[in-house]
């Protein structure tokens, strides 16, 4: 399942021309349909080779339990990615062979079962996205493509270093993680140190708040149709790499920071929701808005609660879903109006689908009961709580904010009276129409019948958390 | 003292013959010159460093040497020899190989354009090679002195031999520079000769090893030998204070010149480092500290003044002096993880430094380079060079799954185990700051641009093309499945044998 898309991407190249969009779908659908025999499977067992012996790295990768979940909600985004890049962009095969490229570099990072093959997993979905910007990217592309490297190598770099040094200090043989696992760093200031690198890695990509400035640029300059956006937001592996790599090597430390981590992460999603409120453009809208929401997810990982942890997983899943479709809506939006502003006015009178699905993963989005977001969110409070119930609380206007943003927006774009000579909107045609109301269907299936996804995501968080000796 | 010459026999001359087939090759260009056009003598060439290439290979795991002296120290007998062809020679050997064979694939192309198309050419080139194996190869400091001055004399020529105003600064400042190394280092060599009594590795190391054997009152010179060592191979390295003169020679230089300068002569610098420092010298006291400072002062300077640049073949100088910083860490680490590290981040290096600056020696007008805003539309003009390039710089960054980030992980990892934390978290910090100048211009190749073409319009050759070829190939294959050289290079038990015990 990793490696089809990569090969796809590389046979897209010689691929000619008429059959490409056809070639890059049959391969995203196929990567897809692994997931789900996996998925019927009970996920792939733990698949471990010697790859650099003489350094104790080893190829090791599982998909199963969370990391499952997440790859499938990659594949799936992917394959939305790609039928809606065979419509919109002319002559789309570049562009349909970074989405595969990055495709493998996601999964891999969520299979990956060895700190090194991790690292260089997250660093390989690092490029295709750096190449999306600049091909397509919009005329201040090149300072919010070094902003983002910056941020992201800074954080990177830090972690290598740690790796090295959990490795070395801890004594592992090798960088596989039960080998890790099984040599824990005692406690004391060094693991602190090397959890805080290993944090900073993790927190750019969260994002967390200081480390947080990379992400507006980096949608506001992407293409207009959102593509990039989509493949950005499944980025989000922060949450996730603290989930399973930070906890359970770093167990003592990260009970010792936790107060501080889970008060960052409130303040994130409250800060970041805020912010989202004056936004005048629907793509920094969504990049505050989806900030808020790995806000929320932090908050559930760092409180280091079953409930809460569980609903961070959860969140972070099905987050991607409606995000990344609510940014395919916005580059409908833009092809009509030729503008992503928010105050454009009265989408709605002509173009009643477009609106109405957009609406609906909005609501999606602010965790309104039924869909998938709420439970994600629901729990994550109530996990919170439990810990620190005034961060809790804090978190909780969050979702007030949200949907005070999001309505606002979303009234001046769909309903507000439309400016006089506006051009004609048309509405959804073809493709369109499942791209949008994909990730909806599955947001309301999860939103109402959670327990495939909890099933599958309960016993892999159980396990960490025992590393973590109960709690 | 007691000294006996064991002499020379015919199985010890195995160990040279890597250096005679370079040298044969040298002598020939110098004496065909006269007769023969100078692509027969270049094809000449890349046969002559093949076939150095291939007895090096075959020469693996003998352990030969040349030149052997038995004298009796301290009661004991110790067998001691001037030139070893031990394996971590050979492997430094194999990587200057690659790299003058790289340069002399795109001398092919682009010697005629540089206005540097003479037999001579090749001829000083060679002894270059020459110097530089005599160097990987060497058992005393003696050898080390001689290689060096083969390859930096060679070295002053190449860098003027193009007939221009900047060429002839460039090598100037290379000669002035370089001799004050030179005299530097055999003032150096001097010290540790005063403080030990020997120029042979081995017994330095013995020396230096046992506290015995150390004079008290010799320390002093010692370490003073040690650092003046040090700074003369800083100036060839390129390490910072001592690397003024890198940015004008190499982008003032030809391209294929510059490309050669920044490959193999760095490589045998280091590798003569590795054998001084890591084997000889590597119980001395003092240098490690200083050499770690140094360390620190490159990579934050080379990182930031590339920062800096607008030139692309000049940033290329200034990344090449960012390296420098990080293969010095390697320096740092034990012998067998720095030595291991060393060697596989060096072959890395010289594969993606070479392919990339081939594109520029391809694709510049002049041989001032490209300007970095040139390289906008890149992509759409020569993709293959363009993604070529994209490959070469990802790596040079350090970025997974190229060989650069192997080579980087082990640097790190050399200096990190050895005690030098806040190194590596320092190199860490500059990488950053690396990362943004490789990736401008990497990233600027695939914006579209809509005006026209300003690369040379028949850059794109065969040998060229070949070259590029080679490094891409190197980089991913080696990124992907860094055993393949790591497992040549790990073995501890070579890197043992540094010093010739």
């Amino acid at each position: 399942m990793i490696f089809l898309p990569m090969l796809g991407s590389l046979l897209l190249l010689v691929t000619p021309k008429r059959w490409r969009d056809e070639m890059a779908g049959l391969l995203s659908a196929l990567t897809l349909g692994i997931g789900f025999v996996l998925w019927r499977a009970g996920g792939s067992d733990l698949l471990s080779v010697q790859w650099v012996p003489a350094l104790g790295i080893t190829y090791s990768t599982e998909l199963s339990g969370v990391s499952l979940a997440l790859a499938m909600v990659v594949a799936f985004m992917s394959f939305i990615a790609v039928l809606y890049a065979a419509r919109r962009i002319p002559n789309p095969g570049t562009m349909l062979a970074l989405i595969l490229a990055m495709e493998t570099g996601l999964i891999g990072i969520f299979a990956a079962r060895d700190l090194v093959l991790f690292y260089v997993f997250f660093e390989d979905a690092l490029l295709p996205s750096l190449l999306m910007l600049a091909i397509y990217g919009k005329q201040h592309r090149m300072r919010a493509l070094v902003k983002f490297a910056a941020y992201t190598l800074f954080g990177s770099l830090l972690m290598l270093v740690s790796i090295i040094g959990i490795k070395y200090l801890g004594g592992s043989p090798t960088f596989a993680l039960a080998d890790l696992r099984a040599h824990v760093l005692p406690a004391g200031s060094t693991q602190t140190w090397l959890y805080v690198a290993f944090l900073t890695a993790m927190a750019v990509k969260l994002p967390l708040w200081p480390l947080h400035a990379w992400l507006p640029d980096f949608h506001e300059q992407n293409h207009d149709s959102g593509i990039p956006d989509v493949m950005g937001t499944l980025y989000k592996v922060g949450g996730y790499g603290v989930f399973t790599f930070g906890i359970t090597l770093f167990p003592d430390a990260s009970m010792e920071l936790r107060p501080i981590l889970m008060g960052l992460a409130a303040f994130t999603a409250l800060y970041a929701a805020w912010i989202a409120f004056h936004q005048a453009d629907w793509k920094r809208l969504l990049a505050y808005a989806g900030l808020s929401h790995m806000g929320f997810v932090a908050l559930g990982v760092f409180s280091l609660n079953e409930t809460a942890v569980i609903g961070a997983m959860y969140l972070l899943a099905f987050q991607n879903l409606y995000t990344g479709a609510l940014f395919l809506g916005v580059g409908m939006l833009q092809e009509r109006t030729g503008s992503i502003a928010v105050r454009v006015g009265g989408v709605m009178t002509q173009a009643g689908a477009l609106g109405g699905l957009t609406l609906a993963l909005w609501l999606a989005s602010i965790a309104v009961p039924g869909l998938a977001g709420f439970i994600g969110e629901f729990s994550i409070l109530l996990g919170a709580y439990q810990v620190y119930p005034w961060l809790a609380f804090l978190a909780g206007i969050t979702t007030i904010a949200a949907a005070a943003y999001a309505l606002t927006a979303f009234q001046h774009t769909f309903w507000q009276a439309r400016p006089p000579g506006g051009i004609p909107v048309a509405d959804l045609v073809h493709t369109e129409w499942l791209i949008l109301s994909l990730p909806l269907a599955v947001a309301i299936f999860f939103g109402v019948y959670s327990a495939p996804a909890l099933n599958l995501m309960q016993p892999a968080v159980k396990a960490v958390l025992t590393a973590l000796g109960g709690n | 003292m007691l000294t006996t010459p064991t002499g020379t026999d015919l199985y010890a001359l195995g160990a040279l013959f890597p250096i005679f087939a370079v040298l044969f090759g040298a002598l020939l260009s110098t004496l065909l010159g006269f007769w023969v056009s100078r692509r027969v003598l270049t094809y000449l060439n890349i046969g002559m460093l093949v076939l150095s290439g291939a007895s090096m290979i075959a020469l693996w795991n003998q352990g030969r040497a040349a030149f052997t002296q038995t004298r009796v120290l301290d009661g004991q007998s110790l067998t001691t020899a001037s030139l070893h062809a031990d394996n971590p020679a050979l492997l430094l050997g194999l990587v200057i190989v690659v790299g003058s064979l790289m340069t002399l694939l795109v001398s092919l192309d682009t010697a005629w354009r540089a206005r540097i198309s003479f037999p001579e050419f090749d001829a000083m080139l060679m002894y270059a090679v020459t110097g530089a194996l005599l160097m990987a190869f060497s058992g005393d400091l003696i050898v080390l002195l001689i290689g060096l001055e083969i390859m930096s004399l060679s070295g002053y020529v190449l860098s003027t031999l193009q007939d221009s105003r900047r060429a002839e600064e460039s090598g100037l400042k290379y000669f002035l520079l370089g001799a004050v190394g030179s005299a530097i280092l055999i003032y150096g060599i001097a010290f540790v000769y005063g403080a030990t009594g020997t120029l042979n590795y081995a017994e330095i190391a013995l020396r230096v090893g046992s506290v015995s054997g150390l004079l008290p009152q010799n320390t002093g010179i010692l370490v003073g030998g040690a650092l003046l060592v040090l700074a003369g191979f800083a100036f060839k390295i390129a390490l910072v204070p001592f690397h003024q003169w890198t940015p004008d020679v190499y982008s003032g230089a030809p391209t294929s010149v510059s490309l050669f300068l920044s490959t193999v002569v760095k490589v045998a610098a280091f590798a003569g480092m590795l054998r001084v420092f890591s084997g000889a010298l590597a119980d001395a006291p003092g240098w490690a500290s200083v050499l770690q400072i140094l360390t620190a002062a490159t990579l934050i300077i080379g990182n930031t003044a590339a920062l800096l640049q607008r030139n692309f073949k000049r940033m290329l100088a200034y990344s090449a002096v960012a390296h420098t910083g990080f293969l010095a860490m390697a320096l740092l680490g034990t012998p067998a993880t720095g030595g291991a590290a060393l060697t596989y981040y060096l072959l890395v290096y010289t594969l993606m430094t070479a392919a990339a600056l081939a594109i520029v020696a391809a694709l510049q007008r002049t041989e001032a380079g490209m300007e970095i805003t040139d390289m906008r539309g890149l992509y759409y003009r020569h993709p293959g060079y363009a993604v070529a390039l994209a490959i070469c710089l990802a790596s040079l960054a350090g970025l997974p799954p190229f060989a650069g980030f192997f080579g980087k992980y082990l640097a790190f990892q050399a200096a990190f185990q050895n005690g030098y934390v806040w190194l590596s978290v320092l190199a860490a910090l500059t990488s950053v700051a690396a990362l943004i100048y490789y990736l401008r211009p990497g990233m600027l190749m695939f914006m579209p641009d809509r005006t026209p073409t300003r690369e040379y319009a028949h850059g794109q050759r065969p040998p060229t093309t070949l070259t590029v070829a080679i490094g891409v190939a190197g980089v991913t294959v080696l990124g992907l499945l860094p055993n393949l050289w790591y497992g040549w290079v790990s073995n501890p038990a070579i890197w043992q044998l540094l010093a010739g015990r």
